[in-house]
């Protein structure tokens, strides 16, 4: 950049750090480890389309200059986007590859998987920058392994939320309520970040436009889910970042939800209060990507949501999408709610992020 | 204010350079017939840096559903973000809205040099 400007102090909720199998090697054990070298095992990827963007799903300018994929090198990481846009904090969120939570079998190499990224990502990121904070990665569908996961790595400073990709898991099935539990135990946030969601009926649709578009639905399918499965009631301390759906489609399904109970309370008696307020008072949402509006535009959304503190800033470092924390938002913004945005939502989010600075 | 950004030869058509005139920075684009064209480099959208997306070519407007015709091969400067599609060889246009477009500098060849003017 060759103009000087304004720094940030933005508490970015949304980067995406980038391993290759062969960095997590030496965090593995056999026999998982041997699956990989020697068979050539990968993660299921089904998507028929990588191609968005000019470097495919990743910005151009992000590859790493000796080569390697966009979010793999921390020094780059810190140039491009820490020290450039004046990160207070940045929360990672993996690149899902691989993702443990969203295989469909094989949990025990799934859990091992998880144990090693969550390794990795301590040693090589976490522990290196002082403005990093990390997510727990587990396998979800081996809740015993994956409480035992958050029982190792959760309490580690730096690890704020425990993540959970979105594919085609209804994560707020009692089934995975312990997660939740262990979560709450440990002040950590529960995190969820679109994988590969199959949105069309359980199929793809014929073009990577349509279903980019259409993205937010399984957000919404993912909260609607949590909100009446009772995740909030029975675990009232616990948190939720919904990471990359953005937020604009809320006012639209807080008022849904809301009217959906006051006809069908009765299948669902645990439910106590009205969803939107649940959601005010458990659920967060991530800007990225947002779409262009005005400020009259924009303030419409929050005040149908009615709050302010219920958006966080994410930039999706180093994705195709990324959104510029200079030129996201709309123009001219009160002053206090871009604070808020940019940090002290997620400040108020986050119990294990320090709690000093900003929130004035 | 001018800017002499390198020698002709230098870039070879379907090539994107970066430069600065004074304290903007700039990307040029040799087309593929040859032609220099100038322009801000920052994207109208959200900043990027152009020069570092690609001088491309796009599949051209049909009236067929699923026809794929790419054309332009060299034209077309498409950002290293979003990837929003800007017409080099009009005026920077971007290619889903002409209403939209880069802010453009002229260029001379003079004496085989690659000039920029503001
Ligand atoms: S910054 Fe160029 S397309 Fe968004």
């Amino acid at each position: 950049m060759t103009k000087e400007r304004e720094k940030l102090n933005l508490i970015d909720t949304d980067i995406h750090e980038r391993v290759s199998y062969e960095e997590l090697l030496p965090y593995l054990e056999n026999p998982w480890k041997r699956y990989i070298t020697d068979c050539h095992w990968i993660q299921e990827k089904r998507m028929p389309y990588t191609q968005p963007a000019v470097a495919g799903v990743d910005r151009a300018d992000a590859r790493v200059p000796d080569g390697r994929p966009a979010g793999s090198d921390l020094g780059f990481m810190q140039k491009q986007l820490l020290d450039d846009v004046g990160h207070e904090f940045g929360i990672l969120t993996g690149a899902l590859d691989p993702s443990p939570s969203s295989m469909h079998g094989w949990y025990e190499m799934a859990s091992a998987l998880a144990r090693a990224y969550n390794n990795w990502q301590i040693e090589n990121w976490l522990e290196k920058d002082d403005r990093l904070y990390g997510s727990v990665h587990i396998c979800a569908n081996d809740v015993t392994e994956a409480v035992k996961e958050i029982e190792r790595v959760g309490p580690h400073p730096k690890m704020v939320q425990v993540l959970l990709p979105i594919d085609d898991f209804m994560w707020g099935d009692p089934y995975y309520h312990p997660i939740y539990e262990a979560a709450q135990r440990h002040d950590l946030v529960i995190g969820m970040h679109h994988n590969e969601p199959p949105l069309y009926y359980g199929k793809w649709p014929r073009y990577f436009i349509e279903w980019h578009t259409l993205l937010p639905t399984s957000h919404m399918m993912q909260v609607t889910n949590m909100v009446f499965n009772g995740v909030f009631e029975k675990f009232p301390k616990l948190k939720l970042l919904m990471i990359e759906g953005g937020f604009t489609h809320m006012p639209h399904l807080m008022r849904k939800m809301d009217q959906q109970y006051k006809d069908l309370r009765h299948e669902v008696p645990w439910i106590k209060r009205m969803p939107s307020d649940i959601v005010r008072e458990h659920i967060k949402f991530t800007t990225q990507p947002l779409e262009e509006m005005s400020k009259r535009e924009f303030m419409q959304l929050i005040e149908q949501m009615g709050s302010e503190d219920l958006v966080c800033f994410s930039t999706d470092y180093p994705h195709w999408d990324y959104d510029s924390p200079f030129a996201a938002l709309p123009p001219n913004l009160d002053e206090g709610l871009r604070r808020k945005i940019f940090s002290e939502n997620a400040r108020a989010l986050y119990p294990k992020l320090p709690q000093s600075k900003g929130g004035n | 204010m001018r800017t002499v950004v390198c020698n002709k030869n230098d870039m070879a058509p379907g090539d994107m350079k970066e430069a600065t005139l004074g304290r903007a920075s700039i990307v040029i684009c040799r087309t593929s017939d040859g032609e220099f064209y100038a322009f801000a480099n920052r994207c109208i959208h959200q900043g990027a840096p152009l020069s570092k997306g690609k001088l491309c070519g796009a599949p051209e407007p049909t009236d067929k559903v699923g026809e794929y015709k790419f054309c332009r091969e060299g034209e077309i400067i498409r950002c290293p973000w979003h990837g929003r599609e800007f017409d080099a060889k009009n005026e920077g246009r971007t290619l889903s809205n002409p209403k939209f477009k880069l802010k453009e500098y002229k260029v001379e060849i003079e004496e085989d040099q690659v000039v920029v003017y503001k």
